[in-house]
């Protein structure tokens, strides 16, 4: 879309789970995030029109009964404090993120990193994505994604 | 499932468990002009054979800066083609760093003994990620290349395969400069 590729995929909470204790992150801490709805995000400037700037809170999850941007990152941030982690398994954690803002040059800049929706597990949503190539507001939507349990 | 259990899963898949759901694109084969040219930050780090590099150092040759963790799927993946890279243009005078963020040498060795070639070139450790701001990187893996002058030439967001040809000449030229 748009010369831009963007792709989810699911990250079932067992994934999440084990991908964080190997990481350092106390079992407690990873059950809060394994059930947060986690997909794998790649978005990738192939042949747009110049350079994708993008913020994740200007993205939307769009479900049934409510339209908010995705988890974000300073929230999971905060939320963590609470278990005392290591230097390792936060630096581990705030990395496999999929970056809040970032600017894609054309010709393959991209990222693939970890996105949270926040929603129960059988939801339903839209992902409606936003960038702005010089300033020309663009969008991409992801209709119908299920979050399996 | 017990954490316990998920944690010897996790512990022999790692990584892995991600891109084998994951439909992952093609690493790309270009690196792109930083858009405003600037001196390299600096970077002083210890290696995994505890010398230290400071990039200040390398100043008259091209150093390919490759910022790193073993549990970044697209990390993993260019690394190979990191070293290939090295092969061919190290006589050159061609430097590759690769910094790791935030991990022990127990955890790196262990995946460098299954990249194939493994890498020969100099891994530096970033314990506290301090260099990731320095360098205002915002996602990982992310590569820098500093020209002889000291200033950043090159970048690439997201994995590389860095032996491409089309990649190759473009280092190529900078070494001719």
């Amino acid at each position: 879309m748009h010369g831009v590729t963007l792709s989810l995929t699911q990250i079932l909470p067992d994934q999440a789970r084990a991908f964080y204790l190997n990481r350092g992150l106390p079992a407690v801490a990873t059950e809060t995030y394994a059930k947060a709805c986690v997909y794998m995000t790649i978005l990738r400037n192939d042949a747009a029109p110049g350079v994708v700037h993008f913020q994740l809170e200007d993205w939307s999850v769009v479900s049934a009964d409510q339209s908010r941007p995705p988890l974000s990152v300073e929230a999971w941030l905060k939320r963590l404090e609470a278990y005392d982690l290591t230097q390792a398994a936060t630096i581990a954690f705030r990395w496999a993120q999929f970056p809040p803002e970032h600017a894609y040059q054309p010709g393959g800049d991209w990222n693939q990193g970890m996105l949270t929706t926040g929603l129960e597990a059988d939801t339903v949503f839209d992902l409606v994505a936003r960038w702005d190539v010089a300033g020309e507001p663009y969008q991409g939507v992801l209709r119908s994604v299920r979050c399996a349990p | 499932m017990h954490p316990d259990r998920l944690k010897w899963i996790g512990l022999l898949l790692g990584i892995w468990l991600l891109p084998v759901y994951a439909d992952l694109p093609p690493l790309t084969h270009g690196l792109t002009l930083v858009p405003q040219p600037r001196a390299a930050p600096a970077l002083r780090l210890p290696t995994m054979d505890d010398e230290t590099i400071d990039i200040a150092a390398l100043k008259g040759k091209v150093v390919v800066v490759n910022f790193w963790a073993t549990w970044c799927p697209p990390c993993r993946r260019e690394m190979p083609s990191l070293e290939r890279l090295y092969q061919v243009s190290k006589e050159k005078g061609l430097v590759v760093l690769a910094v790791n963020i935030g991990e022990d040498v127990d955890t790196i060795f262990p995946f460098l003994g299954t990249v194939d070639p493994s890498p020969s070139f100099p891994i530096l450790l970033d314990n506290d990620s301090h260099s990731l701001s320095e360098w205002k990187v915002r996602g990982l893996p992310t590569t820098f290349v500093v020209g002889p002058d000291g200033h950043l030439v090159y970048q690439a967001v997201g994995g590389r395969e860095f032996n491409h040809p089309a990649l190759l000449q473009q280092l190529l030229d900078l070494l001719k400069e």
